[in-house]
């Protein structure tokens, strides 16, 4: 198989790794595409954890919007703590400020006991609307997003299908 | 010329290895192949992925707040690249083949397109051929012929019959390749074409049995050769 492919001409070379270079490229200008309209760097989420339910199960995929900063109590938020990389949704119980001061948001998840004091930073009590939010949920699908809670907990498997992708877009003429 | 085997089931690598065969055969005859559009694709294509390429490691440096405008104008570049390359695809080359000119004392000067597409499921290769004069008279012909005619059972890929089919039913190309031309009165219409296919197979076979020097019999001088030195082995 890989005869064949040393075989081409260097522009028919060029082609098939063209075909998959663009593969690649398309799907993630349609990911910052997204980013873009959302103004969130994560428009498309997980949910990786219970604490929200029953609003939100594992494996749910959610949609969020970024552009409307005036934020109420009961949206549902997905923010991110600052030194921990892990995006967390949880619903708004509480707000400060707002109009000319900034807006503050303290969260909770339906299903914990306790608002999120806890899981901020140390020494911060609230959320910066501003800063810390990526978004506010405004869709959701159930379920599909266990795919990648299998590829985000066995990253080998990203590293396969990618190879596999390249592999068959590089050597198919379809 | 020693073209690999290929699946006879599947019509893609049947066109492919013909689509390839096509500009090896012109360019052998002496018409300057043309890469212009190839070229443009490549550079549309090419200019798109870099910008993507870009925009992931800054994204990757700096983050998504420093990025935010950029970025907007990285999208909104990167797609109409791609607009541009699927217009060029689809719009411009539509299945082009083969672009170039000749110039030869019995045609005098051409410009020369040929497309080639096949139907689903249908193992018949078309060809659009269509070329101009000098004096920007534009002839312009549809052929089309099984791909038995130059594909045998196995699967190879057997130049003799496909450049004949050429050089009949293309009058640009007889003209320059005389001696691809079967004898008069034959080579025209489909129906023919199979049968004529197969009795060149079969010459060539009679090739392969008596050593003996006839034109353009391409499958037979591997095997005379290594007929020889076996020859030379016993001796």
């Amino acid at each position: 198989m890989f005869s064949a492919l040393s075989s081409l001409q260097p522009r028919q070379f060029l082609t098939q790794i063209l075909n998959f270079a663009l593969v690649l490229s398309t799907a993630f200008m349609l990911w910052k595409g997204l980013s873009v309209a959302t103004d969130s760097p994560s428009p498309i989420v997980v949910v990786l954890s219970g604490s929200m339910e029953p609003a939100f199960q594992r494996g749910d995929l959610l949609f969020l919007w970024n552009r409307g900063m005036n934020t109420q109590i009961g949206e549902v938020v997905v923010y991110n703590v600052k030194g921990k990389d892990i995006p967390i949704v949880h619903r708004v119980v509480r707000r400060y400020g707002g109009g000319e001061q900034p807006l503050k948001l303290l969260t909770k998840g339906d299903n914990n006991l306790a608002d999120d004091t806890e899981l901020y930073a140390r020494g911060q009590d609230y959320l910066e609307r501003s800063q810390d939010i990526i978004g506010s949920v405004v869709g959701y699908v159930p379920f599909v997003g266990y795919v990648t809670i299998l590829l985000s907990e066995h990253p080998w498997l990203k590293t396969v299908m990618l190879g596999i992708m390249g592999v068959m877009v590089v050597l198919q003429r379809e | 010329m020693s073209s690999p085997k290929i699946a006879v089931y599947s019509l893609s690598d049947l066109k492919n290895t013909t689509d390839d065969a096509l500009p090896n055969y012109l360019t052998s005859l002496k018409f300057r192949q043309s890469h212009y559009l190839t070229d443009i694709r490549l550079a549309l294509g090419y200019s798109a992925v870099i910008i993507a390429a870009i925009t992931f490691y800054a994204d990757w440096k700096l983050g998504w707040e420093r990025t935010k405008y950029g970025t907007f104008w990285a999208v909104l570049a990167y797609f109409i690249l791609n607009g541009a390359l699927t217009f060029w695809t689809w719009g411009v080359e539509r299945g082009k083949v083969f672009v170039g000119e000749i110039e030869h004392q019995s045609v005098g000067r051409n410009t020369i397109s040929i497309a080639s597409s096949v139907a689903k499921h249908t193992p018949i290769y078309n060809l659009t051929v269509s070329y101009t004069n000098s004096k920007g008279v534009e002839k312009k012909l549809e052929l089309s012929s099984p791909f038995t005619r130059w594909f045998d059972v196995d699967g190879f890929f057997i130049t003799k019959p496909f450049q004949q089919w050429l050089a009949s039913e293309v009058p640009i190309i007889g003209q320059i390749d005389t001696k691809n031309i079967p004898g008069a009165g034959s080579g025209s219409g489909k129906v023919n074409g199979t049968s004529e296919a197969m009795a060149v197979v079969v010459e060539q076979k009679v090739d392969v049995q008596t050593p003996r020097k006839t034109t353009g019999s391409e499958a037979a001088p591997p095997s005379t050769r290594s007929r020889k030195a076996k020859k030379a082995a016993d001796r």
